[in-house]
Formats: structure tokens, C-alpha cells, sequence
């Protein structure tokens, strides 16, 4: 691995691109991916997009931000990124985190603790640019240097001052989606330090002072869930339109004739599915009517502006478009009078909906949420389903964790109830609960597609995810046995699917991966054919 | 931004040449992008898939489910990866001149 040890002075001003990344570097796979050949490789760019984007990190490319021609148009940047790092610091502009950021950057004792927590730099041999406290030690000199009091001189007496140049600012701004905010680092820590929420707030500072983010998180993401309903573009009358078809489809799968609640006043629950799972795993949305519809839920969905996607990409990168898209989805609630809104299988909007927006909700607003994995677990332990998990005999399950409902949410258990009750054959990665490894696709990765992102995103950020995959399965790793990987959120699901395409997981061993109520369904012993179609999708 | 160019066709395209401006497709154009799917001359049962992505894409401005373009057409799925090799999102949407999909899809 070359320039696998990085100093902050040479990432201040070292010309050019700062560390190229070699997969033979890497920690090794588990077989059959022990064979380096069989490993995707990390494309390089291209000559005209080397030259138009920023890419002097890594030579990896998440933000694609055009290279600024002139001295001029850096100094404007330089000092755009200042005010807003000095905005962080206010109560007025930053009340919501700056606590927590400000306890981080006091604290530290440079223990290195969390550095072993890190799947990125573990599983890329220990590369310094990519462990937890490099990135906050930046931060916490820019800070000690531009806001602290006196910073300039007691920053430099003590050795820890910084120049804010161009070069260093357009790193960091690649630096922080390089880390999935999975947080084991922060479960890790002694004394508290929150090195993931380091990253999303300097995200913040490019989004919400400069107007730099990720083009499908921002643009493509929360701008367009607001004007069209739903970060797919779906308008309410596409999502209507696709209701009444999947109403026929699971007739036509299971033999069940009903209607889907749509914008029921007075139902006790709104379900709110992450909307990408109506178009890429409609059989999601599909399981979750047909268990709803049999355990006799009083529940609705909703076909009001926004009130049909749980994404609120915001919880990732601006506060600003997180408490928008968060209102929204209180106020579709309000609208209809339930007495609670429960969030489908999507991690994130676990995080945004019931955890961060406790920040952002008061009075009225601060409607009761809940998870469907608690849900089910209670449908099923008060025993309103028939099941059969007999009828899941022939596939062997494992259960991914999303960081965001288990690390985050403590949602632990319900889950794993629930999987065990319609599966005979699953057993657990190790590690798993709270503290597993990310599915690589955290924090808006695994809808961040351009140039070879993906490539990193496959090679680095998911490799633990797919280490632990192949080792529960190592004995059963030949393409005869069917294998399940249950991961409840749309973002793990996608990122999964991407990482498996590239190393051609299903082909070479039979492992499929999708949600949890599919299998739950399928154990319906009611339903005549089997609700799981073994198909790559 | 790229530029796609064939024959007397030239338009702006994304990084993995999708249309930037799905409003000025037409036949020449659909016909012109499928050369990049290695698809050298649309048949019938090419346009019947175009044809629908097209019509539902003007009446809802995103693509329909994969299932739904499969029900529509007739047409299974290994059927459309036939048609079109890079799949129903990738290859046969960028015939028929609709953006990339966006969000978690």
C-alpha cells in the first residue's frame, strides 16, 4: 500500500493526489474471494474527470466538485468554509448538535480506541486518512485555530494549528463521504466522543454555508422528495397508480383480495415505507399488507406530498432539508389523526424520524413513532399470525443489523423473535447486535453512484459486511445450498445488491438477500404458493 | 457535461449517458442511444418496450416498476435483458430518453 501513513501537514499541502488505493493492500477475503482475481478492482478516473473534479484524497470521487480555476475563487471558498465552520460553534445556527461537537472536540485523548472500531480502516490495511480521529483532529485543529479565543497563537505554541488552503478544505470535503456513519467508533469511546457525528457535520458546514453536498442526497434527494413527493419522483398519483397494481399483484401471489388502506382518518398507525422499496422490492411493501391485513391492524398509508417515502436524506448531510422533510411527515400524520407513525424497513429514516426529529418536533408536532420491527414482534408474540417456518426449511438465514435501528435505536431482539419464528436454519454473524459491521452503504452511499465511487464503496466500505457474510456461510458456501441474507432497510438492501453484482455473490453462492417480512410471509402456511421468488433482483 | 453525438444526433447526456433533457426525444434519438446498448436495430418488440416506458413516463415523469413494465408488455423479465442487455433501468430507460432513476431504487 503506498502512502498508507498520512501526516495533517502533507494533507494541508502536498500537491497533488494524496494516496492511491491498492486492493492487494487490503485485509484478504475469505474464500472463494481469497483469490485476488475475483475481486473487483477500484477504476481509476479518467483524464478529463481527473482534471474537472476534486479528487486529490484518493482519487475516489463522491462529491464531484468542479476544480475552482482561480486563486480568487479558492480564497471565496476558503472563507465561505470558515464561516461555517465558525457556525457550528453558535448556539444560534447549531443548536441541535453543537453540544455533542463541542464535547468531541474538547475531549479527545487520543487514545486510538475507536481506531480498532473502524471497519474502513481495519479492512484497508490501517490507512491514517481513513481512521475516525484524522478526520476529527482536522476539524479540531480548524477549530482551535479559527474559533477558539486567541486560537491562532495557542494553536501554534501547542503545535496544533492549521492552515485553511484550498487544497486542505477540497480533502476534507471528500474525506467526509468516506465514512459511513456507522458510529462503532463512537460506541467505542471512553469518553464519549461522537467521531461519525464529526463527519455529518462537516458535511453540513459544505452543504449549508457553501452549497456543496452529494448530487442523489441533495438535488436528486431531499430537493426532489419535497417538490415531487418522493425522492424517486414518484407524485402522488404514480405511487396510486402503483398501489392499485400491487393490490392485483399480491392477489394474483397469495389469493387475497384487499384494499390497501390509503389516507384512512382515525386509523391507529401511518406506515411510512422508504419509497424506493415500491419500485426496486415491491414485494416489501407487498408482505407488509398482506401480515397487516391478516393480524387486523388498524393502520393507513399515505398518499399526501412526502408522506409516502420515509427518506429524509437530510439526517446525513443539512439540517435544514432534514427539518423540512420531517415536518412533512408530521404533518401527513396530523392530517389523518393516527396516533402513531410507524417506519417500514429503512434505517435511516429510523434515525431521522424517531431519534434526531425529537430535535426539530414540539407540542402537537411530537407525535409518538415507532418501529415495525417492534410491531411485528408483537403481532407475532400475541400470536395474531398463523406461521410455519418449516416452509423456510430449505434456505439457511442470517440476520444483517442496520447500524441506525440497532447501534443507534437499541433494537435488538424483536428482530431476531421474529426471524427465529419463521426460520429453523438461522444463525448469527459474528460480530452482530450492537455491534455490527455496516452494510457499506451508510450515510447515502449506497445511492451514491457516479464514477467509481461504487468501486469503493464494493471494495472498502462494505468489505467487513461481506467478510461476515462469508464466513457464516463458509461451510455452506457452494452454490447448491440457498442462503438468505434478512436485511429490514432499503439502504443496506441496495447496497448489498450493488456488492453482490460485483463480485458475482449470488451466481458463485447462492446467496440472496432481502427484507424481513418476505420471509415472514412466506411461512404463512395460508398462502398456497411460495411468497419468495429465488430470483436475483 | 458529455455529449452524445451519431450520425446527425447530438445531445447532452450524464456520466452514463442519460439524456439531461428527456423533452427533446424522438425516434432518431431512441434509435441513436440504443447503438450504446449494443443494440443495432430496434425491432417491434424493442418499440413495444420504449413505446410503454415513453407513454408512462409522460403520464408520471419517472419509470414504472420493473413488474409493471413486464405485465404491460407481456414480456418476462429475462425477455427484456435480452432486448435490452444492461436491463429495463439502465439500458431500455435510456432508449427511451427518461433520467436515471433516483433515490433508494
Amino acid at each position: 500500500m503506498k502512502n498508507k501513513k498520512t501526516s495533517i501537514k502533507d494533507f494541508s499541502n502536498k500537491e497533488g493526489q494524496l494516496v492511491e488505493l491498492d486492493n492487494s493492500g487490503f485485509l484478504p477475503l475469505p474464500p472463494p474471494y481469497d483469490k485476488q482475481e475475483l475481486e473487483p478492482k477500484i477504476g481509476s478516473l479518467t483524464e478529463d474527470a481527473r482534471k474537472k473534479y476534486e479528487c486529490d484524497l484518493d482519487g475516489v470521487v463522491a462529491v464531484k466538485f468542479p476544480r475552482p480555476e482561480t486563486e480568487e475563487e479558492k480564497r471565496i471558498l476558503v472563507e465561505k468554509f470558515l464561516s461555517g465552520l465558525k457556525k457550528l460553534f453558535e448556539k444560534e445556527n447549531n443548536w441541535g448538535f453543537m453540544q455533542p461537537l463541542f464535547l468531541t472536540m474538547e475531549y479527545c485523548a487520543k487514545c486510538q480506541t475507536c481506531a480498532s472500531a473502524c471497519p474502513i480502516y481495519n479492512e484497508t490495511g490501517e490507512m491514517d486518512i481513513y481512521r475516525p480521529t484524522f478526520r476529527s483532529d482536522i476539524l479540531r485543529r480548524l477549530y482551535k485555530t479559527y474559533v477558539k479565543k486567541g486560537g491562532k497563537f495557542f494553536a501554534k505554541v501547542s503545535g496544533n494549528d492549521i492552515e485553511a488552503s484550498w487544497t486542505m478544505i477540497a480533502r476534507l470535503m471528500e474525506l467526509c463521504y468516506r465514512c459511513t456513519i456507522c458510529r462503532r467508533c463512537a460506541q467505542t469511546c471512553p469518553v464519549g466522543v461522537d467521531n461519525g457525528l464529526v463527519t455529518r457535520e462537516i458535511r453540513k458546514i459544505f452543504s449549508q454555508e457553501m452549497g456543496i453536498n452529494v448530487e442523489p442526497l441533495h438535488k436528486k434527494g431531499s430537493v426532489q422528495q419535497l417538490k415531487a413527493g418522493s425522492s424517486t419522483g414518484m407524485i402522488p398519483a404514480a405511487f396510486l397508480d402503483n398501489i392499485e397494481f400491487l393490490e392485483e399483484e399480491v392477489e394474483e401471489r397469495t389469493g387475497m383480495n384487499f384494499k390497501w388502506p390509503m389516507d384512512k382518518a382515525g386509523a391507529d398507525i401511518l406506515l411510512i415505507h422508504n419509497a424506493g422499496e415500491y419500485l426496486a422490492w415491491p414485494e416489501n411493501p407487498e408482505a407488509f399488507a398482506i401480515i397487516l391485513e391478516a393480524a387486523g391492524i388498524s393502520y393507513t398509508l399515505s398518499s399526501e406530498l412526502v408522506g409516502y417515502d420515509s427518506v429524509n436524506y437530510g439526517v446525513w448531510y443539512d439540517d435544514v432539508q432534514f427539518a423540512r422533510v420531517a415536518i412533512k411527515h408530521a404533518q401527513a400524520a396530523r392530517k389523518l389523526g393516527v396516533k402513531k407513525i410507524v417506519l417500514g424497513e429503512c434505517g435511516h429514516a429510523h434515525k431521522a424520524l424517531t431519534v434526531i426529529a425529537d430535535r426539530v418536533f414540539t407540542g402537537e408536532f411530537n407525535i409518538p413513532r415507532e418501529s415495525s420491527l417492534t410491531l411485528l414482534d408483537d403481532i407475532i408474540k400475541n400470536g395474531r399470525l398463523k406461521l410455519d417456518p418449516s416452509r423456510n426449511d430449505d434456505i439457511i438465514t442470517t440476520l444483517h443489523d442496520p447500524c441506525n435501528v440497532v447501534r443507534l435505536m437499541g433494537i435488538v431482539q424483536p428482530q431476531r423473535n421474529v426471524l427465529k419464528a419463521v426460520s429453523n436454519n438461522f444463525r448469527e454473524m459474528t460480530p452482530h447486535g450492537v455491534e455490527n459491521y455496516c452494510c457499506g452503504g451508510g450515510s447515502g452511499f449506497a445511492i451514491t453512484q457516479d464514477l467509481n465511487f461504487p468501486d469503493w464503496r464494493h471494495t472498502v466500505s462494505g468489505r467487513a459486511k461481506l467478510r461476515q457474510i462469508l464466513d457464516v456461510f463458509q461451510d455452506v458456501i457452494g452454490p447448491e445450498q440457498k442462503k438468505y441474507v434478512c436485511a429490514p432497510c432499503s439502504n443496506c438492501k441496495g447496497a448489498m445488491r450493488d456488492m453482490f453484482a460485483a463480485y458475482g455473490l449470488f451466481e458463485r453462492c447462492n446467496i440472496l438477500y432481502g427484507g424481513l417480512v418476505e420471509l415472514v410471509v412466506n411461512a404463512m402456511p395460508e398462502i398456497e404458493k411460495p411468497f419468495l421468488e429465488w430470483e436475483w433482483h | 457535461m458529455p455529449i452524445f453525438e451519431y450520425q446527425d444526433v447530438k445531445i447532452d447526456v450524464d456520466e452514463d449517458g442519460f439524456m439531461q433533457e428527456p423533452e427533446k426525444w424522438d425516434e432518431t434519438i431512441a434509435k441513436a442511444l440504443a447503438t450504446t446498448e449494443g443494440v443495432d436495430e430496434l425491432t417491434d418488440e424493442h418499440w413495444k418496450v420504449v413505446n410503454y416506458l415513453r407513454e408512462y413516463y409522460l403520464k408520471f415523469g419517472i419509470a414504472p416498476m420493473i413488474r409493471k413494465l413486464c405485465k404491460e408488455t407481456g414480456f418476462p423479465l429475462k425477455r427484456i435483458y435480452e432486448l435490452f442487455p444492461s436491463g429495463p433501468a439502465k439500458g431500455a430507460c435510456k432508449v427511451a430518453g427518461l433520467a436515471k432513476p433516483t433515490g433508494c431504487v
